[in-house]
């Protein structure tokens, strides 16, 4: 296990800038997710990580040795694909194998049959062990590729979307197997995904990146509760952020363009009135989409509430975020 | 769902045309398209085979139509068998097959392996290697009569030139050893680049990220070779390698251009021997039953042959 360090890197393809002088440490033992939409260069920071790119500019450090011209292989880096690739004229326990009958390692049978029997019983593929790597779901696919990575003990895993096509449930299982998983061994985890529940559960710290650049990085609470712009501010949190012209309320400070109000920051029952337009019903909470002064605004109420559609709710908002014209924040 | 543009289709039919169709059922209307098809196919496939099967067991010769025929039995079959001159031809024709194929087959994909790589122009190279096959077997013959002449010939002047030996001492095409050898480098030349091409087709089909997962997994590049390209190519060889083995089976133009069969009969492969059997000799009955058994050595090799194929292909 080791500490990763990302300094000024830099990465184009053409005119495309794929990353821009992104800089992030990685902490020994941590869990770090980067978040981002498509073409935020998620994936791009994984190769440069990985190896399987080099960037423009920049150095990349994994537990403390220059990476600088080494080749995947050299860097003892795990890596999940989002497109799975699995070897696919082999079968489930081949691809499962693979990683460790490499020459460098000298895995005996025995520990090799161990490991993947463990791997196999943590993912839920034993049944398939023996199937042929194409006659699998793509949820199993994803599950095996998953395998494949964790029969090692890399240096750092590498995983770009690994949930990205499995069903609810199963999701929800792995998350929890994979942050256990991750927080016994102590391994060390970038993790690619665009899914914030993923982020907010699962990590240690969280990267958020647009367009190339990694505009904030700390704990999932941070980065919730002190968001550096608006962009941040909207990567978390459901439902999502509501973003209105700074003067709607008033008592906005200097500067202020915008007012950014999470669910939790709206107080009902006092201040301005609003009209509630529908009540969304989850369960365990209650959305409300109330219309106020022409703004629309999602939030949240008592799983309970008495409230229709027309009805008129006061609300006021309470400690809510500043943005300026920019998009950044007020401290 | 009531407005497809089949019922449209349906609609703008002439009534008379449509009165003429509503008699006959949807089964009726395959079979009417069909029939064509199948008409040609039996008159021009599997008469034809049939009448062959039938006239290998006769002494008929279509050069005297006006004779009694007489049926043989397998008399032709039994003389064709025992024959040491077509057991001779039927191995010129193996050595023939087996090198060729071996020769294609490790050129080709070599060829592959390398226009696969990334590089400036490999476009063009492409082309510029494809380009034998696009030539007529006859004129690839007649241009390899050349490049073997003793005197001027390019062939020879390049073995001497890396040899040392006399260009003028050897001849490829008038040698009873060099020969079958000659017919073989001709025929490499020329379809060496058709197997390069279905290779490639291969190795295309391969995604990148196979090989960047191989890469984080640690495996050499030898290992990947092995583990990844050869087994994933491999149902795209087999093939080249049944299209190449049915197509030099039945090889005639090339080698009748280049060898005309000799020196002697070194070179005479089955289909030449059958031709003049024939057609300059006569013997339509022997030469029919000649046919069927080579047909049947064929079709036998090829259904075994795509069998291992689909076994692959499986995997």
């Amino acid at each position: 296990m080791a500490e990763v360090t990302l300094t000024g890197i830099t990465k184009r393809y053409g005119n495309d800038v794929a990353l821009n002088d992104v800089t992030m440490t990685v902490p020994d033992g941590s869990f770090v997710v980067l978040l981002g939409p498509t073409g935020a260069g998620k994936t791009t920071t994984l190769r440069m990580v990985s190896g399987l790119d080099t960037p423009d500019l920049g150095t990349v450090t994994i537990g403390g040795r220059d990476m600088a011209g080494l080749m995947p292989a050299q860097r003892d880096v795990a890596m999940v694909f989002q497109q799975y690739s699995l070897y696919p004229h082999l079968t489930v326990r081949q691809n499962l194998e693979f990683p460790l009958k490499s020459p460098i390692l000298k895995t005996s049978q025995k520990e090799i049959d161990r490991k993947v029997g463990e791997v196999g019983e943590m993912l839920q593929i034993s049944h398939k062990l023996d199937n042929k790597a194409t006659a699998l779901s793509g949820g199993e696919m994803q599950r095996v590729s998953i395998g494949r990575a964790l029969v090692r003990d890399p240096a750092v895993f590498l995983m770009d979307e690994p949930l990205s096509s499995l069903d609810a449930k199963l999701r929800a299982d792995l998350r929890v197997e994979l942050k256990s998983i991750q927080a016994d061994s102590g391994a060390t985890l970038l993790y690619v995904t665009h899914d914030q529940i993923e982020a907010m559960t699962m990590a240690t710290h969280v990267g958020v990146l647009d367009k190339g650049r990694l505009v904030q990085f700390g704990p999932p609470r941070e980065i919730y509760e002190q968001p550096v712009s608006i962009y941040a501010a909207s990567r978390l949190g459901q439902p999502r952020i509501n973003v209105l012209p700074a003067e709607v309320f008033g008592g906005a400070p200097e500067g202020a363009r915008t007012i950014g109000l999470r669910p939790e920051q709206i107080r009902q029952g006092d201040g301005e009135e609003s009209r509630v337009e529908r009540v969304e019903r989850l369960g365990d909470q209650t959305r409300l989409h109330l219309r106020f002064k022409s703004h629309d605004i999602v939030t949240v109420t008592d799983a309970h509430t008495e409230l229709k559609p027309g009805d008129r709710v006061k609300i006021r908002p309470e400690k809510p975020f500043y943005f300026d014209a920019s998009g950044a924040r007020l401290a | 769902m009531t407005d497809t543009s089949i019922d449209k289709l349906a609609r703008a039919t002439p009534k008379t045309v449509a009165r003429r169709i509503k008699g006959l059922s949807d089964r009726g209307i395959a079979w009417l398209f069909v029939a064509p098809t199948i008409f040609l196919l039996l008159a021009v496939n599997i008469f034809p085979l049939i009448w062959t099967i039938r006239l290998s067991f006769t002494d008929f010769r279509v050069n005297r139509p006006n004779r009694d025929v007489e049926w043989v039995g397998l008399r032709n079959y039994e003389r064709i068998l025992t024959d040491p001159d077509i057991w001779a031809t039927m191995q010129a024709t193996a050595h023939f097959l087996f090198w060729t194929i071996v020769f294609q087959v490790l050129i080709g994909f070599f060829l592959a392996f390398l226009i696969n790589k990334k590089f400036k122009g490999n476009d063009l190279w492409t082309t510029i290697i494809v380009f034998p096959m696009m030539l007529s077997p006859a004129v690839v013959g007649n241009f390899w009569t050349f490049l073997y002449q003793p005197q001027i010939g390019l062939f020879n002047y390049v073995v001497a030139f890396f040899t040392g030996v006399d260009p003028a001492s050897f001849s490829m095409i008038g040698s009873v050893n060099l020969a079958p050898w000659a017919i073989v480098i001709a025929d490499t030349w020329m379809w060496s680049p058709f197997v390069m091409l279905i290779c490639l087709a291969g190795l295309r089909s391969i995604p990148d990220s196979i090989y960047e997962a191989a890469e984080c997994d640690r495996a050499s590049k030898w290992r990947q070779f092995w583990t990844i390209t050869v087994p994933m190519v491999l149902p795209f060889l087999m093939l080249a390698v049944l299209f190449r083995g049915i197509e030099n089976f039945k090889m005639f133009d090339l080698v009748v251009q280049l060898t005309g069969g000799g020196p002697g009969n070194t070179t005479t492969l089955t289909s030449i021997d059958l031709k003049r059997e024939a057609f300059e000799r006569w013997r339509t009955g022997y030469s029919s039953a000649y046919a069927v058994i080579l047909f049947v050595t064929v079709f036998g090799l090829a259904s075994i042959y795509v069998k291992a194929l689909n076994k692959v292909k499986e995997r």
